[in-house]
């Protein structure tokens, strides 16, 4: 569908016929000032398209003038079926009509039918995709139901392009299973898939928990009844048991005997004690007389003892005293002989000095006279070595000795070769004729063949001469001559006559090199470190005097040796002396105190015998007699009464036990009875508590509980899994759903911005953000010139899909650039110039001066004349 | 004149079944531990149409060794009220001696005088005609047989000898007690009553599991049932007739199903049409059903549910059959269909693990019933 003209009547300040006329292919440019009535235009175009003539909507009575009437729309189209007449009136009279070449062929609601098919069916058409309103500039402006209509039409769009696209989206079926499904997951979860306070889930977990906790809470009772139920049972058996009356009696006889038995044992005790003392008593004299016998005896045989020792000591000491003497005379002799032979060994040592350095100052001397006499060989060495290197240098290198020999060789072979070929003459003399025929001076030898190269007189003694010429061609006499020569020139460049002269040069050379080798290796083996080196040796060697009177040294040796041997015999026989002097000192000591101990003995012993006055040994042994006979009566006695005791530790300890057995039953009757009051209100409680059952139950909800969290689990496992795989599904399909409008888009995009891309928002089906340099920009925060140059081109590409998929719409735009820039301008109108080959563009503007330079056709809204009312 | 008694066992008075969901509106816990107390009643009824004198208990009368005092007094208040019948309790493993002491000695202290505990292995005179040898148990689990006291218990000459114990047989369970099945010949019974087992069972003629009056579980799928157990005299077999106490019925349904066939129509075929509100049915759907055929199934159960006392569908062994007309109802290309793809592909990868499985083939069944509500 193109638009060829449009006529307003009574259309806000369109009172009379207004038309713009000549609309285009391609790109239409109205531009005129503000209030001219663009947008007037704007939204008739839009009331003819998509207002029923019955309409009364505020749409429709914004159109009214002022002054009153029904707004009036005729918009002529043209389609690929012909040209058409659209008119529509509102408000008074209203009515629709399609008029086709002058012929009306629908009218009223079969004419809203017609637009609408015109339009391309249901789908919100062009309107809020292509036709942009003046102040809606950016993709989502406009009212609720602007906004939907848009969003309507957009997936109207794409689900045009492609056939496959609604499906491939999944399109509504896909965004209600999908949204089913996070409505039904929404129930359990939060957004970040935790479970949701108070939801099922949540709840479900809780309830776990709680009943996990009332369960061994439950049990943990239940076990304690247990256990109360069985000490209870252990408690009533032990208090009947302690209670009984025969237990009673029996404890009560068994304690009457033990105390009995007890006391028994006590006073048998007290006997026992009593003779065991009189034994103690009786053994303590018995004790004392023989004590008395045996110190009388002991001090009699100590004073005879030290007697006889005080004479044994004093011998000793007088021994002693002498021996000493003695060996003090003994040790000043080996004295004297030590200082003697000390004196002797200092002379021999003097001798021994002086000996050694006159063999140093011999030995300097001779050392001397070798190293001079190094250095004069290693001298001559040296100049043999310059003599042999003057000599090397002067015969043929290696390299020129070669050449010759190699010249040589060359020259042998041009001659051997010419004397192949050659003409012979063999000479066979007759007996006495050797010698007759010579070439030359030179002799024929017999039976030898002569090559004869050239041309040659042969003297025949005695007969003549004969010429032989040999043939030319056969012999090369120049090769030879030329080689001749080259070894000649050679050798005359190396300086000789011939080439044994060379060669026995050569000799030489390499003797001198021999030489020169020897030399240097005499010289390395005589001054290994130069010569210099063995002067700073010889320098080194010191000059000492010669003592004439010197011992020779050997002897002087013998005689300090000698010396040595002597004062360490000396020495050795005074320490020796001197030894035997201390250990004689020592001894007369000790047998000076020993006699002075042994006096100090006998006087004590005599001291103590005086203190026993008249008592004789006779009396002493016969009290000690009396009281032993006495203490043996007291212990036959005590072992006659301690026989018969009764064990008084086992009697106690019966005692005890009876006691013990008795106050434990009194303390256990105590315990055990409020024990058992104490579990019985316990196993009250519990049992009348139902705990059992309680717990049976809490198992069983808590199993049930359980189950529920798991099914519970295993929902929100298959609505995540669910919501996954649809969102997977349409992402993936998401890049083929926006193909088309990029691939329309592309090109556009890269008139402003080479390399820029634009995301899709999945629900909106607009741009959401323009990568740029790889940065991505949400559309929300670009500057609103940019804004409105991303909705412009989008809705341009929009158009184009519009038209591809077969339902061509004109693009209309009100204002749509208001906030670009001249140098963006440019740009834009280059892209709807691009969109404008094969589609449709009226552009309205009140920007007169920068949009002067859109090009186009230019229209214009002129009143209606008669002649251009009918059509 | 002939000799009769009612034999009965795990009455499990109390039992509050808190494992049994109930919805908001319902009241399936209460009234099945109303029941329970109710088969107090019931054996009382039979006993009376059967001119019994005795209701021989075998254990496990009450749920827990501590019932709530409103449980206990109420149950022998129940009992008291029939003073013509004696009422002999034997504690059970659930009201063993010892963890329920406090329980048999409220009931030796306040039970009306037709009820008695019997809480020691002593023989007790049926009349002038039986004796009743009990075997209290005394802990909750034993591997022992508590019945081998039974050889050398005592009876007076020719009565009849009636022994009563609870716990398994040997043959045929595996709970560690171990009560000898011959065990009537070895201890010269003509009877012995057993309780523990929740489902009837004949040992033999004359070893006989009642089971529970009133069910409990999905184990057994009949109604309760006690005995009545009549001798025509000393050394005949024992008459042992069958009396259906129980109110609710507890069973398990196989629902076997395969691709291609109509679910939901499956299942309403072997849902009872009567008696629904006292039916706790528990279907187990096994083999293989398309997506459609699950959403349908399970619609089906869940409109069905209501009705009965509980309903519980188990899909646990119903594998899913992808078809490419169910996978194309969701969508036959583009987002919907690739997602669906994938989860299909992850429900049948056997390297994930069973839970990934389960998770992913649940999600896909998921996606099926949003797309088919929408459509709807």
């Amino acid at each position: 569908m193109k638009i060829r003209s449009i006529t307003l009547k009574n259309v806000r300040r369109f009172t009379s016929a207004t038309r713009v006329d000549d609309i285009g292919d391609g790109l239409n440019v109205l531009s005129e000032p503000n209030e001219f009535g663009k947008s007037t235009l704007f939204d008739a175009i839009q009331a003819l398209f998509f207002k029923p003539h019955g309409s009364r909507d505020k749409d429709i009575s914004s159109l009214r003038p002022h002054a009153g009437g029904a707004p009036e729309v005729t918009i002529e189209i043209e389609t690929d079926e012909g040209r058409y007449s659209v008119f529509k009136r509102w408000l008074q009279k209203p009515a629709a009509m399609i008029h086709r070449n002058g012929t009306l062929i629908a009218q009223a609601d079969e004419a809203e039918a017609w637009i609408s098919d015109v339009l391309g069916g249901d789908g919100g058409g062009p309107s809020g995709l292509i036709w942009v309103r003046q102040g809606m500039t950016d993709l989502t402006g406009g009212s609720k139901k602007e906004q939907d209509a848009a969003l309507e039409a957009r997936r109207d769009l794409m689900t045009s392009v492609g056939e496959e696209v609604e499906a491939m989206t999944g399109g509504r079926r896909m965004d209600a299973a999908l949204a089913r499904c996070r409505e039904e997951l929404a129930v359990y979860v939060t957004s970040t898939g935790r479970p949701k306070t108070s939801g099922p889930w949540k709840e479900a977990q809780e309830r776990v928990e709680m009943l996990t906790e009332q369960h061994e809470t439950l049990g943990s009772t239940a076990r304690d009844l247990h256990e109360a139920l069985a000490e209870r049972k252990r408690a009533r058996r032990d208090l009947h048991e302690m209670e009984s009356p025969e237990a009673a009696e029996q404890r009560r006889a068994k304690l009457e005997l033990a105390r009995k038995a007890h006391s028994v044992a006590e006073r048998h005790a007290e006997k026992v004690d009593a003779e065991a003392r009189r034994v103690e008593m009786a053994r303590l004299t018995v004790d004392r007389a023989r004590t008395q016998l045996d110190s009388f005896r002991v001090t009699l045989a100590e004073q005879q003892d030290a007697a006889e020792k005080v004479e044994v000591a004093a011998n000793e000491a007088k021994s002693a005293s002498e021996a000493l003497e003695a060996q003090q005379a003994i040790r000043d002799a080996a004295e004297t002989t030590f200082q003697t032979s000390q004196s002797k060994l200092k002379e021999a040592e003097a001798s021994m000095a002086l000996a050694q350095r006159t063999k140093a100052a011999k030995e300097g001397v001779e050392r001397r006279r070798e190293m001079e006499e190094r250095i004069k060989n290693a001298e001559k060495m040296r100049s043999a070595m310059e003599t042999a290197a003057v000599a090397a240098r002067a015969g043929p290198s290696a390299k020129t000795l070669s050449r010759l020999e190699a010249l040589s060789t060359a020259h042998n072979t041009a001659l051997a070769a010419r004397d192949a070929t050659a003409t012979k003459v063999i000479a066979r003399y007759a007996e006495g004729r050797d010698g007759a025929i010579r070439a030359g001076d030179k002799a024929l030898t017999d039976g030898r063949a002569h090559a004869l190269p050239r041309a040659v007189r042969l003297t025949i003694e005695g007969v003549g001469t004969l010429e032989v010429r040999p043939g030319e061609g056969d012999q090369d006499i120049d090769t030879v001559d030329v080689a001749a020569q080259k070894l000649k020139e050679a050798l005359k460049e190396a300086g000789f006559d011939d080439l044994e002269a060379a060669r026995a040069a050569a000799a030489a050379c390499a003797e001198a090199e021999q030489n020169y080798r020897e030399a240097k290796a005499v010289l390395a083996s005589v001054a290994p470190d130069g010569i210099d080196k063995l002067r700073e040796v010889l320098n080194q060697i010191p000059v000492l005097d010669l003592d004439t009177e010197a011992l020779d040294p050997d002897a002087a040796e013998t005689l300090l040796e000698n010396a040595q041997d002597a004062h360490e015999h000396a020495r050795l026989a005074r320490d020796t002396a001197s030894e035997k002097l201390a250990d004689d000192r020592t001894e007369a000591t000790r047998a000076e105190t020993n006699l002075t101990s042994f006096r100090d003995r006998l006087k004590r012993a005599k001291d103590a015998l005086e203190k026993f006055g008249e008592i004789s040994e006779t009396d002493l042994v016969e009290a000690t007699v009396a009281a032993e006979k006495v203490f043996k009566d007291a212990q036959a006695e005590y072992a006659r009464i301690l026989r018969d005791a009764p064990d008084l530790t086992t009697t106690k300890a019966a005692l005890s036990r009876a006691e013990s057995i008795e106050a434990q039953a009194k303390e256990k009757i105590a315990h055990l009875k409020p024990l058992l009051a104490r579990l019985e209100e316990r196993i009250g409680r519990s049992s009348g508590d139902a705990i059992e059952e309680r717990l049976t139950e809490t198992a069983e909800k808590l199993e049930t509980a359980k189950e529920t969290l798991a099914r519970i689990e295993h929902e929100v496992a298959v609505l995540t899994r669910l919501e996954e795989a649809l969102g997977t599904a349409r992402n993936e399909a998401r890049e083929r759903y926006f193909a088309p409008i990029a691939k329309e888009l592309k090109p556009l995009l890269h008139l402003l911005w080479p390399e820029a891309e634009l995301t899709w928002g999945e629900e909106s089906l607009l741009p959401d953000a323009l990568v740029r340099d790889g940065r991505e920009e949400s559309i929300d925060v670009l500057s609103g010139g940019t804004q409105e140059q991303v909705a412009l081109l989008v809705r341009l590409a929009f158009a184009r899909m519009l038209a591809s998929s077969g339902r061509v719409a004109p693009v209309i735009l009100d204002d749509a650039l208001i906030f670009t820039d001249d140098d963006r301008i440019e740009r834009m109108f280059d892209a709807l110039h691009r969109q404008a080959g094969d589609l449709q563009i009226i552009v309205l503007s009140c920007r007169q001066r920068a949009f002067g330079d859109l090009g186009g056709r230019a229209l214009h809204l002129l009143p209606v004349t008669t002649e251009t009312a009918a059509f | 004149m002939a000799f009769c008694f009612i034999h009965a066992s795990d009455l499990h008075i109390g039992r509050k079944f808190a494992n049994i969901p109930q919805p908001a509106d319902g009241n399936i816990r209460g009234r099945l531990m109303e029941a329970r107390h109710g088969t107090i009643g019931k054996l009382a009824k039979a006993a009376h149409q059967n001119s019994a004198e005795h209701i021989l208990l075998a254990g496990d009368t009450f749920d827990t060794a501590t019932p709530s005092p409103v449980v206990i007094r109420q149950a022998l208040s129940a009992m008291g009220e029939t003073p013509d019948i004696t009422w002999w309790l034997l504690p059970g493993n659930h009201d063993n001696l010892r963890d329920a002491e406090p329980l048999w000695e409220t009931i030796q202290r306040d039970a009306p005088t037709n009820v008695i505990a019997l809480t020691d292995a002593k023989p007790h005179d049926l009349g002038e005609r039986a004796t009743l040898l009990p075997c209290p148990v005394a802990y909750r689990s034993s591997a022992s047989d508590p019945t081998e006291l039974l050889v050398t218990m005592a009876s007076d000459e020719g009565k009849l000898r009636i022994g009563l114990a609870h716990g398994g047989v040997t043959d045929f369970t595996d709970s560690g007690e171990a009560i000898a099945p011959d065990r009537d010949r070895t201890a010269r019974l003509d009877y012995l009553a057993l309780g523990d087992w929740h489902g009837r069972m004949a040992v033999s003629d004359r070893v006989q599991y009642s089971g529970s009056p009133e069910q409990d579980r999905f184990k057994h799928s009949r109604r309760g049932v006690c005995l009545c157990v009549t001798f025509d005299g000393p050394g005949a077999t024992p008459k042992v007739e069958e009396i259906e106490t129980g109110k609710f019925l507890w069973t398990e349904v196989e629902l076997q199903l395969h691709p291609h066939q109509d679910a939901a129509a499956a299942l309403n075929a072997i849902l009872p049409v009567n008696g629904r509100r006292d039916l706790l049915l528990r279907v187990a759907a096994m083999g293989w059903a398309s997506l459609p055929d699950q959403v349908e199934l399970k619609s089906t159960a869940e409109q069905s549910a209501p009705e009965f006392a509980h309903f519980e569908l188990r899909t646990d062994g119903l594998g899913t059959q992808y078809e490419a007309a169910d996978l194309d109802e969701i969508d036959r290309g583009g987002a919907l269909r690739l997602a669906a793809d994938r989860l299909m592909g992850e429900a049948e990868t056997e390297t994930l693990s069973q839970e990934q499985r389960e998770v992913a083939g649940d999600a896909l069944a998921r996606l099926y019933a949003y797309v088919r509500e929408d459509a709807t």
